[in-house]
């Protein structure tokens, strides 16, 4: 039995460094979220999902990004680690665009008074999530390794033109959901306390998806290995 | 040069479509089939006070009669083991792109204006400007294929193509989708400044996704 990967993992040697930092990081975010940053004036308590439902969504943006960089290092080397940095961002992106849905629909229930409506960012976000969920089912579909890469490369790529346009799309069009408190010309929209703890939760969420991404990225590597060896 | 390829290509495969056309009649089929069920779901009264909803329904027919039709086509090449001859030219993953856009651009032509008019017989929808849903219909069969055509090729050789092309192409043709619906009941409607909106919308995306998918489809094509 195969039981040490040296060359292959080497890249997780940062994982304890970054999964720790990204707890410690988290519980101060967690704490500024619920004990110091004030109470939203009309919504009250509930507005604290913020931070949490703007990470997450910080966070799909991220990783989207990371994989078209990687998709376009693919098309561009053929480098292995660029298709096991895009299965593994585009994965952990699946996770947090899903996490921002679900937060944010549980934030619209008792703000808007649905669970749903078919409003712009609502609805481009849904897309997106669907677009890099079928990214994922086709790699899942195939079994060699340099046509997967190349096929998800080419659809990693294009996705990517969904970021733009979930995030522009609250000023493009008649929205219910509120346009960018943070990302966008002039200064935030936000009281700096609850800025404050916005970004501390981003840094936080951004540690998480670093921590996760090396570790998926060690896996990938190790499973292409274990194939090798297979092989060979 | 490339153009001259990407034309033999499209040719080539008209010519195969009316020596057999398993294609053509697939993708008539599917959709008559769609409009007929839709259109006996929906009802002329409902069809009557909201024009949005037998057009969403149509495009959506038309869309998966375009992934069929384009499909076959695809499938055509891979029975007889033509693929490798385009692809070995210089250029020819471009030409085989490009050329199957076409080609799948002429065919939906013919399924839309055909699947446009059952709607409208089966509907008994008054249709206030019949020049502009003409119009709209040719956008929306320009602005299909380029998408569905750059999806077929990724997934050219998978195990469960059939499964993983729709997934794909249907969420990148939302735009085009709610372009060609909203453009049709515009219409319908009589609403002539809209229709136009949204016919130019259908031909700006057709050319994005044209771009997008000459510049990178290729490269998954094999």
């Amino acid at each position: 039995m195969i039981t040490t990967y040296p060359r292959a993992i080497r890249g997780t040697r940062t994982l304890p460094y970054l999964a720790g930092a990204s707890v410690l990081v988290g519980a101060i975010a967690s704490f500024m979220a619920l004990v110091w940053a004030p109470a939203d004036a009309v919504q009250g308590d509930v507005q604290r999902i913020m931070y949490v439902h703007v990470p997450a969504a910080w966070l799909a943006y991220l990783a989207f990004v990371v994989v078209f960089l990687a998709s376009v290092a693919w098309l561009w080397g053929h480098s292995p680690l660029a298709d096991a940095v895009a299965v593994a961002s585009a994965e952990i992106g699946v996770m947090f665009t899903g996490l921002a849905i679900v937060l944010g629909s549980i934030w619209a229930k008792p703000t808007w008074g649905v669970w749903w409506t078919w409003e712009p960012r609502l609805v481009t976000t849904a897309v997106m999530f669907s677009m890099y969920a079928g990214y994922l089912l086709l790699r899942s579909l195939s079994s060699d390794f340099e046509r997967r890469a190349t096929r998800a490369a080419v659809v990693g790529a294009i996705a990517v033109l969904n970021v733009p346009i979930v995030h522009l799309s609250v000023t493009w069009m008649n929205a219910l959901h509120q346009l960018p408190s943070v990302l966008r010309p002039g200064p935030p929209a936000l009281d700096g306390r609850m800025y404050a703890t916005l970004l501390v939760a981003v840094a936080a969420f951004t540690l998480l998806y670093a921590s996760l991404l090396v570790a998926r990225v060690g896996i990938e590597r190790r499973r292409r290995s274990d194939a090798g060896r297979s092989e060979g | 040069m490339r153009l001259r390829r990407a034309w033999l290509v499209a040719e080539r495969d008209l010519r195969g479509e009316r020596a057999q056309p398993d294609g053509l009649a697939a993708a008539v089929g599917l959709t008559a089939i769609l409009v007929f069920v839709e259109s006996l779901l929906v009802g002329p009264a409902t069809a009557a006070a909201t024009p949005a909803v037998a057009s969403g329904l149509l495009w959506i027919a038309l869309t998966l009669g375009a992934i069929l039709a384009i499909t076959r086509s695809f499938d055509r090449e891979l029975e007889d083991d033509a693929l490798e001859s385009v692809l070995t030219l210089p250029g020819g993953a471009d030409a085989l792109y490009l050329g199957k856009v076409l080609a799948a651009t002429l065919l939906l032509t013919l399924v839309s204006l055909a699947g446009t008019a059952l709607t409208v017989l089966l509907l008994d929808l008054e249709v206030s400007l019949p020049g502009h849903l003409g119009l709209v219909t040719l956008g929306g069969a320009l602005a299909i294929p380029p998408t569905v055509t750059l999806y077929v090729a990724i997934s050219l050789r998978l195990r469960a193509r059939a499964l993983v092309v729709p997934l794909l192409a249907v969420p990148a043709l939302v735009p085009q989708l709610i372009a060609a619906s909203a453009g049709a009941a515009a219409a319908i409607t009589g609403d002539a400044g809209g229709s136009f909106a949204w016919c130019a919308l259908l031909v700006a995306t057709a050319l994005v996704s044209a771009i997008a998918g000459l510049t990178i489809g290729p490269a998954a094509i094999e």
